[in-house]
């Protein structure tokens, strides 16, 4: 990358020009609204975060300003994704819908949505009804180009229900009662996944641990909650999450279940990792080599527990399986992420804004899936005897 | 019945006793008790094959019960349980085929199949989905529906009763016993055979004028060291003598007895002669789904030694070794401690023991086993050739169902 050598210098003159160009082209990237009037850096915030950050509660003013812009777009995109037969179906309010509810993945409310989308098509062969729903997959995934459960989750909903061994019917309504069938399954598998989760690594929390834990991800949540009603005795370290604090609203609700929590800054996970015996977290996706893809600060800390023999666990429902192969951790769709410091940034100040990064395999010991237990190489394999 | 009842109390108590050592012998004498459960047990004209698991996991939950710790028993069980499936899903796939012919033929047996409100499906596609009911769950047959498929051979066979195939059905009967009583003499096999398998592949592993190192003795690692010997391969041998119980000694005799140059050391050694050594090959006794290994107490010390010097750590273990459970707490779940006689004199120190009550505070603490993470370990060497520990997950689909995984 460019960036490792001086010549970045040079780049970033040219880069200064391309910002009046982008000033007179209505930006299409999905997730941004175009601010390169009021703010320099043209770059798209991810949506994803933006979700999360409004189920907590927390607004910035940047937030603001672009979910006002956000919702001028909106209406443009509802038009544009009607469907064949003209009925005022829109897959995107389906989803938004499903997604107000903020214990519902983003991926679970997209797959209902397009499990909607079926219930809801006037198609008459099965053709029809694949390219309607490849359409309203991609409308979904164009929402945010930047979340990868949400691209896995599409990706392995079109995968499942429109497998042809299952498919051998002359009559196409029983093929789509089937089809539809099919997709709520994968709901219902979906929203179930985190239970079965947590009730696999339960025999992997024994009694007086310590466990590390980044970021609020609702599966871990739940696995500590079900550790908690089965009455086991352990002790929680809490990341803070800079910037989002999640790890502080992790800690609220930890406490309200009487667990023993104690907060950590980002940078005392080091300082702290050995009275730890294990971490956990969640994953926004898990790619063929293994690895992970989570908020930002999991690798640090993964490099961290593997360097003192600590293991690290991943809690991750399936369909949060990618066919993605970073090789390193610009390799990634970069989604980027408001950072408040507190303090106006001086203007020459480069500002990193990325919101997650990448865990490659090695660092990690075990991943719990509503698949079972599975090592990291594991994964490619599932990946494989699905996609081939 | 009665006779199996007290076969199963004797073995059941033979094991919480202790009395047989080695997992290959458990494992022979576990499978050898199934499959007379299995030869003695009626089973009723319908839906066999569960009948069958019933039982033998009833007897399996017992054994297991009595000696948790020797993993053996556990795996071996779970084996005839995966040949019962096997067999079942072959022999109904088999009559679907069979009866798929027929319905080309006949019209009326057309009409009561679709009355049953069978779907036409091709048994091919049914033998697929009931295929996948045997694998362990993944992305690719997450949506296969289990209830579904299972039910389909069953409504098939009672679809053949009502075409008055009642002769065709009690040969059925007979033959899935038979069957399985096949898959279970096939097994006993293998585990007898374990040891000339892997012994086969010694050559490949074991060069000219190299340095092996092996801590304990296991009969294993004997055969696979006297099969490179045969073949006329000249090596050293370093034998640490695994204390307390001292087995490296009747290892090294015989070692010298076959011929090959052998040197003694203590445990403690082991550390300061790994440098000179070109490989490391330990006998297991039991292998983890996540590839890490259960071993005789000092082969944790000897793989971190020989990471550290890059040596090559290779594992041996036979198929009946393999457990598709995760350890999460290996040093103290699936180790036993023995008696501490072994480690210190009981008259020498009577005063200073802890007895509980009394003056003395000296605990002495003897653990069996030890465990190796499976990033210690380079290879594994098992009856159907070398492995890497990442790869053990595949081993364990192939040999084990998920259904059976929680007995």
């Amino acid at each position: 990358m460019w960036r490792s050598s001086a010549s970045f210098i040079l780049d970033k003159h040219l880069n200064n020009k391309p910002i009046s160009i982008t000033h007179s082209i209505d930006s299409p990237p999905p997730p941004s609204a175009s601010m390169a009037d009021e703010n320099p850096n043209p770059n798209p915030i991810s949506a994803y975060y933006e979700t999360r950050a409004a189920h907590h509660g927390i607004v910035t003013s940047e937030w603001l300003e672009q979910a006002q812009a956000a919702v001028q777009r909106y209406p443009d995109r509802e038009n544009s994704v009607s469907p064949v037969s003209g009925s005022p179906f829109s897959v995107i309010e389906e989803f938004n819908s499903w997604r107000q509810q903020p214990d519902l993945a983003e991926a679970v409310a997209a797959i209902r949505a397009l499990a909607a989308v079926i219930r809801a098509s006037e198609a008459t062969t099965m053709m029809e009804l694949e390219i309607e729903l490849k359409k309203a997959s991609d409308t979904l995934k164009a929402w945010d180009t930047t979340s990868i459960s949400l691209t896995a989750g599409c990706d392995l909903f079109m995968r499942y229900v429109t497998r042809t061994s299952a498919l051998e019917f002359e009559d196409f309504n029983s093929a789509k009662s089937r089809v539809l069938g099919r997709a709520e399954k994968f709901g219902e598998i979906s929203c179930k996944a985190r239970r079965v989760i947590a009730i696999l690594s339960q025999d992997f929390i024994f009694d007086g641990c310590t466990i590390l834990v980044h970021g609020f991800s609702r599966v871990v949540f739940e696995i500590l909650k079900t550790s908690a009603q089965n009455k086991k005795l352990f002790r929680v370290l809490c990341t803070e999450g800079r910037p989002d604090k999640t790890g502080v609203l992790l800690a609220k609700e930890l406490a309200k279940l009487d667990i023993p929590v104690k907060l950590l800054i980002d940078s005392a996970v080091a300082y702290s990792m050995d009275e730890v015996d294990m971490v956990f977290v969640g994953a926004d996706g898990v790619v063929e080599s293994g690895g992970i893809i989570n908020m930002m600060g999991t690798y640090q800390i993964a490099l961290v527990a593997h360097s003192m023999n600590k293991p690290v666990y991943v809690a991750a429902e399936s369909y949060k399986f990618a066919r993605l192969y970073p090789l390193d951790q610009k390799d990634l769709e970069p989604a980027l992420r408001p950072n408040d410091f507190n303090v106006p940034v001086p203007p020459k100040v480069e500002v990193e804004r990325s919101a997650r990064d990448y865990t490659p395999p090695q660092y990690l010991t075990l991943l719990f899936t509503d698949l079972g237990v599975l090592t990291p190489s594991v994964v490619s394999d599932e990946l494989i005897q699905l996609y081939l | 019945m009665p006779d199996v009842q007290s076969m199963v109390a004797e073995f059941v108590n033979k094991l919480r006793k202790r009395k047989i050592e080695g997992s290959q012998a458990t494992a022979k004498c576990t499978v050898e008790l199934l499959r007379s459960v299995i030869s003695h047990q009626r089973v009723p004209h319908a839906n066999q094959a569960a009948a069958l698991i019933d039982a033998v996991k009833a007897v399996g939950q017992q054994l297991v019960a009595a000696n948790p710790v020797e993993l053996a028993v556990g795996n071996v069980v779970r084996r005839v349980l995966h040949i019962i499936r096997e067999e079942d899903l072959s022999l109904t796939t088999a009559a679907m085929a069979g009866l798929d012919l027929l319905d080309a033929s006949d019209d009326d047996d057309i009409d009561n199949c679709k009355g049953i409100g069978y779907p036409a499906m091709s048994a091919a596609v049914v033998a697929a989905a009931a295929r996948s009911t045997l694998r362990p769950p993944s992305l690719q047959t997450l949506l296969e529906g289990t209830p579904e498929s299972a039910t389909v051979p069953y409504t098939s066979s009672s679809g053949a009763d009502s075409e008055s195939k009642t002769a065709d059905k009690s040969s059925l009967t007979r033959k899935l016993k038979h069957d399985v009583i096949e898959g279970v003499n096939q097994l006993i096999q293998e585990i007898s055979g374990c040891h000339e398998q892997i012994a086969e592949q010694a050559i490949e592993h074991i060069h000219q004028n190299e340095v092996i190192l092996t801590l304990g003795s296991s009969r294993t690692v004997l055969e696979f060291l006297c099969a490179a010997k045969e073949k006329k391969r000249s090596f050293r041998v370093f034998v640490a003598e695994g204390a307390p119980r001292y087995q490296g000694h009747l290892l090294a005799k015989e070692l010298v007895a076959r011929g090959l140059q052998t040197t003694v050391i203590t445990d403690s050694a082991v550390f300061a002669m790994i440098s000179r050594v070109n490989m490391v090959i330990i006998g297991a006794h039991a292998v983890m789904a996540n590839g890490g290994v259960i071993g005789p107490v000092g082969v944790n010390m000897a793989a971190l030694a020989a990471k550290k010097h890059a040596v090559p750590f290779v594992v041996l273990a036979g198929s009946h070794k393999l457990c598709p459970l995760y350890p999460h707490n290996p040093e103290v779940l699936l180790n036993e401690l023995r008696s501490p006689s072994e480690l210190l004199d009981f008259g020498e120190f009577s005063d200073c023991l802890d007895f509980g009550a009394g003056s003395g505070s000296l605990q002495v603490v003897n653990p069996t086993f030890d465990y190796v993470p499976p990033n210690l370990v380079s290879l594994f060497i098992t009856d159907t050739g070398g492995h890497n520990p990442s790869y053990m997950y595949r081993l364990i689909a192939d040999y084990y169902s998920a259904d059976d995984l929680v007995m």
